[in-house]
């Protein structure tokens, strides 16, 4: 569905198979787990059992004793950070909370916490030798819920954690404490808006710690060598940043330390951190062989960055004709054991997708005894607009508007401000909600319950997430056959190697085919920031596209060599040079004579200061509720995105599909369930993701609405489809059973205690 | 995993014999969906695992004059196709319901009867009563037992298949060592099962050496049964509550009901109350809810599980309904 | 070393022999061993699927078989399903439908719908996700996983009745 007059172009919108996609189906593909090398050792991590204790000893005797171990290394292998700060791209962070995390000093905060590691011959004589390492422990009370864990008296985590004040007023600034964070934004005069407001609503969220899980479990192979250089192997969704972690937590110069990416078995936030790598670096140093270490799934779910749960409170004032007014938010979050969840995003989050002139958001970050929480897919967004859209929901109910025409009303636009201050560009969140309006899906009879104990509901709900620029190197070669070598730094986790390529081949006049893209090591490219934030179409986009300008400049003033004419006289269009008389040269043939003309032509790009404009999906959702068991069915289901661009269609329907059936997960079934020792459902046995029999066929609608910062208009399209969904999902249990649902998940279980009670 | 030995008998006295050595710690590997997962874990640790697939006497599925005689090496899969057991829609329900195609392909009935209870505790190596249930009550008891949960045992048997083949009267054939031959025994189904006092004990009655070869299903005189299972969506996860019913309806009027609740108790839950009530009634959705309702007056439901009384009734009537050939309602 | 065992089984239509330990799990011989890492593994306990390959033709999760229960086995890998160089409809239609993203699931769905499509050539879409359930996918949200199999079984009809 076009929005506005679109150019016509040849390569973008196109759908070409891609180009790792035939390693990829044979299993050819190398992931990480998948590297070896002569000699390798294999590495176990040994973990904490409890949430919370104190190391009195670590005896790592017997361990080390047992035939086949050839290393074992603790806290005291790594060097020592004090209270140095570094900013590794996401602000600063405390360098003893990092390195704690990968290998802890003296007190564990989180059942899975890494406490020691072993390296053998197999995996099965260091799982045998982890068992050996004697860890004794003073079990210490643990705080598990993120109020409780506000609380004056309740136990802290981290002695060095103070609260940073962000907008808010400073109380206790020189209290030990679990509060890390303090923000507050604010906007118009909250008081007078709900002064002004005909009605208004208070409500109470609660949201449970969730996994991003993907499939493939953490990985890295390290080789410490002889000439003090490091080399890891690894999954990662940013080889450059896992440099840098790892560079820093070893204390090495950047420059002795290379990341090898090999591909990534999905991320969705959590492939950002390092775990894995200074450990096998420090377990190769001690056995001078490279190690290995795969995690278990336990450990992913255990030992990993899972996302936040949370406590959410959130007052909304409408007038009566259903103009949002003032709004008020306040958002504890979850962050695990160490300072750092995205609650700061969440706040900016929260009103983004409405103009509301009177606003005020305050946000926590809370240390609690589970593991340090890291970004899932539109990080902080989702637990907000779970909130945020089910009260504009009850609002619609309330005022007996249609919730699509309310939202119409209220929708943000070009030159609405945030909360948190900027205001935003040219955005679609308009055009999501008219897409919703238009499409099959809602203009259809809402499902009608086929028997008392199945009741059926319709649900709508928006979203927003910001989406990343951040920075992006690429080069391109061109080859005699007429074809571009393309290399990123991008790692690839859902095709962007083809969006990428098809960017250049758009640029170059040739064909998706012709670019053979390729993800280069950290001493093949230059910097280049993660994958993630929805950044990589749109900024490793822009080099690519700088990459391929630079080779038409060139190739135009090689053709004006080959045609001895004057190098201002000829112009790269379409495909080709074009010279005075009615010169041309195609690109193809060109390339076959640079030979002669200068020889090899590499063009370079790169990307850092343009920031997006926002995405922006709306949602609508059919569902079937069991009313007797609390079990619910999503019958249909329906998402429009603004991509700006589509540069692959079926790769950005790939990510609204994707995001939605997490966002299905995360509302019905996904949760952490913690008793004081820890997670109890470390297996996707007990962690329930959605099977494909869950689900139904998910219907796209790819509006495209161009941003104005990118040369093709791309948006970023990998995270807003995980944002509306809970709350669709609990607009539509509404609608099926007159329950409002406050708590995620809508388990059956959750969901049976609340029909029971009305 | 420790090293163990391994073994692939081809006879059932052989199989006994490799597992009653009494110098090590044996244990049989069936289809190895729940065993090596556990052994992984290292929470069961055998020297010895008894690979009993390839013995060809307990893989076939015949009849006899007395029923249908199952190996206990047969896979579900196989289970879930074979004309002899269509009379049997309660257990393919149960098989249907393993929505893993992997584990119906590889699972075996006899491993599947013995599986190890789901319980959290017992699977991050707090042992089999989680010391003496005080982790449980203490925990987090979501999945846990809501009748006969009064003891140290908490867990849940996690037998899919057992509430079906209990109602339907099966017994199981049981080889023993013996002082020179192995002998034979023939026990009801139900009673393989146990509620442990202690960690001495196991779930289920085998001492070291016993194998169970057989299960017999009787003769289905033209029984109505059906499983119903709750749960939380669909792939490889275990029900929330599951219950069977097999019922012999004789002129409208039920002659003879058993049902058997799974997924609630440490043992397959037979309730007769719920049974009782229906005979010489006819099933309707009035009787089906009543049944439901007897079946979980006696629930003892922990601190977090009482949502499970509620699902037991519901599973009951319409497994009830759904033998009956009556629309259940859900889904 | 270690009570090893030399073990024979058919691997993808060859004779394959190798030494393991009887606490080595077929993924691990796979994968460790004979070098064929297209099979992956997710979760090691038989919940997600991504080690699924074919033994005696059926579907199983590897990371559950120890390598000794497969003497004298035909095992069918990933790497077994193109023949002769030439892509499986499967294959195909995953390329050509987009049906993978990351793509660590993949060899195991693609094992997987092969059995599938070998067992019941003329799926409904509620067959597929049935049959299709003990696999985990996390970046599609299975819908073009769907369709791709839908249409694989479409062309392998068409190239049945066409022969």
């Amino acid at each position: 569905m076009a929005i506005a007059d679109k150019p016509q172009y040849n390569v973008i919108g196109t759908r070409p198979i891609r180009h790792d996609g035939v390693d990829k189906v044979t299993g050819r593909a190398m992931y990480g787990a998948d590297f070896r090398m002569a000699g390798l050792l294999h590495g176990v991590i040994v973990r904490s059992p409890y949430a919370h204790a104190r190391i009195k000893r670590i005896d790592t005797a017997k361990a080390a004793a047992l035939p086949g171990v050839r290393a074992v290394v603790t806290s005291d292998d790594l060097p020592q950070h004090g209270a140095r700060q570094v900013d590794l791209g996401e602000g600063a962070v405390s360098m003893r909370h990092l390195a704690a995390n990968v290998l802890t000093d003296d007190k564990v905060l989180y059942r899975g916490h890494a406490v020691a590691a072993v390296a053998a011959d197999n995996v099965h004589i260091a799982e045998e030798a982890a068992r050996l390492v004697k860890v004794e422990y003073e079990p210490l009370p643990p705080v598990l819920d993120v109020r409780a864990a506000m609380q004056p008296d309740a136990p802290i985590l981290n002695d060095d954690v103070r609260t940073v004040f962000a907008g808010a007023p400073e109380v206790n600034a020189d209290q030990p404490t679990n509060i890390a964070k303090h923000l507050l934004f604010e906007k118009g005069n909250p008081q007078e808006g709900f002064a002004g407001a005909d009605l208004v609503f208070e409500r109470e969220f609660d949201t449970t710690m969730v996994h991003q899980g993907y499939i493939e479990p953490h990985n890295a192979t390290a080789l410490w060598n002889a000439d003090g250089k490091v080399t890891v192997w690894m999954s990662t969704q940013g080889s450059f940043t896992a440099r840098e972690q790892t560079a820093e937590l070893l204390r090495l110069p950047v420059s002795s330390v290379k990341v090898v990416p090999m591909e990534i078995g999905g991320g969705f936030g959590g492939k950002i951190s390092v775990y894995l790598p200074p450990v096998a670096a420090l377990l190769s140093r001690k056995s001078g062989r490279p190690v290995k270490v795969i995690m278990s799934r336990a450990d992913v779910f255990e030992a990993t960055g899972p996302t936040p749960g949370s406590h959410i409170r959130l007052k909304l004032g409408v007038t009566k004709d259903g103009k949002l007014n003032a709004a008020e938010a306040w958002v504890a979050f979850e962050a695990g054991a160490y300072p750092g969840s995205p609650v700061g995003m969440a706040c900016m989050c929260v009103f983004a997708c409405y103009d509301i002139p009177h606003a005020r958001v305050e946000g926590f970050d809370v240390c609690v005894n589970k593991p340090r929480t890291n970004a899932y897919r539109a990080p902080g967004s989702t637990q907000v607009a779970f909130a945020i859209e089910t009260v504009v929901d009850e609002i619609c109910t309330e005022l007996g508007v249609d919730p699509v025409e309310l939202r119409l009303r209220n929708a943000s636009r070009k030159g609405t401000q945030r909360v948190d201050g900027p205001t935003f560009a040219r955005i679609g969140m308009e055009e999501t909600v008219e897409a919703i309006k238009a499409s099959s899906h809602y203009m259809s009879l809402a499902p009608q319950s086929r028997s008392p104990d199945k009741q059926c509901g319709r649900g709508v709900a928006s979203g927003f997430w910001f989406n990343a620029g951040l920075k992006s190197s690429v080069t391109a070669t061109v080859n005699a056959d007429g074809t571009v070598s393309l290399i990123e730094g991008s790692t690839d986790i859902g095709g962007t190697r083809t969006s990428i390529a098809m960017q250049l081949a758009e640029t170059l006049g040739i064909t998706a085919e012709d670019v053979h893209p390729t993800v280069a090591d950290t001493e093949g490219i230059g910097y280049t920031d993660v994958t993630g934030g929805s950044r990589v179409t749109f900024s490793t986009g822009i080099a690519a596209v700088r990459a391929a300008e630079d080779i038409c400049s060139i190739l135009a003033d090689r053709a004006a060599a080959l045609w001895d004419v004057p190098a201002d006289q000829t112009k790269y269009e379409n495909g080709g040079v074009t010279g005075p008389d009615g010169k041309r040269i195609s690109f193809k043939e060109l390339a076959g004579k640079l030979h002669l003309v200068g020889g090899p032509v590499t063009g370079s790009g790169i990307s850092g200061e343009e920031s997006q404009s926002g995405a922006f999906g709306t949602h609508c959702v059919d569902v079937e509720v069991d009313t007797e068991t609390g079990k619910v069915q999503i019958l249909r289901y329906t998402i429009a995105q603004d991509a700006g661009t589509a540069i692959h269609p079926s790769y950005v329907e790939g990510q609204m599909q994707g995001g939605v059936v997490q966002g299905i997960g995360w509302a019905l079934n996904e949760e952490y369930w913690y008793d004081e020792q820890g997670m109890r459902n470390a297996t996707f046995l007990d962690y329930r993701m959605p099977t494909c029999y869950d689900v139904p066929m998910i219907e796209t609608i790819i509006v495209e609405v161009p941003a104005s910062n990118h040369p093709y208009g791309v948006r970023g399209v990998g995270e807003v489809p995980i944002c509306p969904p809970p709350a669709a999902i609990a607009n539509a249990i509404y609608q099926a059973t007159g329950v409002r649902m406050r708590q995620l998940p809508m388990s059956p279980p959750r969901l049976l205690a609340e029909l029971l009670k009305s | 995993m420790k090293p163990f030995e391994y073994a692939a008998p081809r006879t059932e006295a052989e199989a006994v014999g490799l597992l009653a050595a009494d110098h090590v710690e044996t244990e049989v590997l069936a289809g190895g969906t729940d065993l090596i997962g556990l052994m992984k874990q290292m929470v069961v640790t055998p020297g010895r695992l008894v690979n009993v697939k390839e013995i060809p006497s307990m893989q076939a599925i015949s009849e006899t004059s007395d029923g249908v005689v199952i190996g206990a090496a047969a896979r579900l899969e196989d289970m879930a196709e074979h004309r002899l057991l269509t009379p049997f829609s309660s257990i393919g329900d149960a098989i249907v319901g393993i929505d893993s195609q992997q584990w119906q392909a590889q699972s075996t009935l006899g491993g599947e009867l013995l599986q190890r209870p789901r319980c959290w505790y017992f699977r991050s190596g707090a042992g089999l009563l989680a010391a003496n249930g005080k982790r449980v009550t203490e925990g987090d008891g979501r999945f846990h037992a809501i009748f006969a949960n009064s003891g140290p045992a908490k867990f849940v048997n996690a037998s899919r298949l057992a509430p079906a083949l209990i109602a339907l009267g099966a017994s199981i054939r049981i080889m023993s060592p013996g002082k020179e031959d192995a002998e034979v025994q023939t026990l009801p189904l139900a009673s393989l099962y146990r509620t442990p006092r202690d960690e001495s004990q196991r779930e289920n009655i085998l001492s070291k050496g016993q194998l169970v070869t057989h299960v017999l299903i009787p003769h289905p005189q033209s029984l109505a049964n059906a499983t119903y299972e709750v749960r939380h969506g669909s792939g490889p996860e275990a029900p929330l509550v599951a219950a069977s019913a097999a019922l012999q309806v004789q002129a409208g009027l039920v002659a003879k009901a058993r049902i058997v609740i799974g997924q609630v108790a440490p043992q397959p839950w037979e309730s007769s109350e719920a049974a009782e009530s229906l005979v010489g009634r006819p099933i309707d959705l009035v009787t089906a809810e009543q049944a439901g309702q007897l079946a979980v007056a006696a629930a003892s439901p922990l601190k977090d599980n009482a949502y499970k009384v509620q699902l037991a009734a519901v599973a009951v009537k319409r497994a009830i309904l759904k033998a009956a050939g009556l629309p259940t309602g859900g889904f | 070393m270690s009570n090893k065992h030399v073990i024979s089984l058919e691997l993808n239509g060859d004779a394959v022999e190798f030494l393991c330990e009887p606490r080595q799990t077929l993924l691990e011989v796979l994968r460790d061993i004979l070098h064929l890492t297209g099979t992956k593994e997710g979760c090691s306990n038989g919940n997600c699927g991504a080690c699924t390959v074919l033994f005696n033709g059926r579907p199983v999760v590897s990371c559950l078989v120890l390598a000794m229960e497969c003497e004298d086995a035909k095992i069918r890998t990933i790497e077994g399903v193109a023949c002769d160089g030439a892509l499986d409809e499967i294959q195909n239609a995953f390329l050509e439908g987009a049906a993978l993203q990351c793509g660590i699931c993949t060899p195991g769905f693609i094992v997987q719908a092969q059995a599938l499509l070998d067992e019941n050539p003329n799926p409904s879409e509620d067959e597929i996700r049935f049959y299709l359930a003990g696999n985990l996918c996390r970046c599609t949200g299975y819908d073009k996983i769907v369709r791709a199999v839908q249409a694989a079984a479409e062309q392998r009809r068409a190239a049945t009745t066409a022969g």
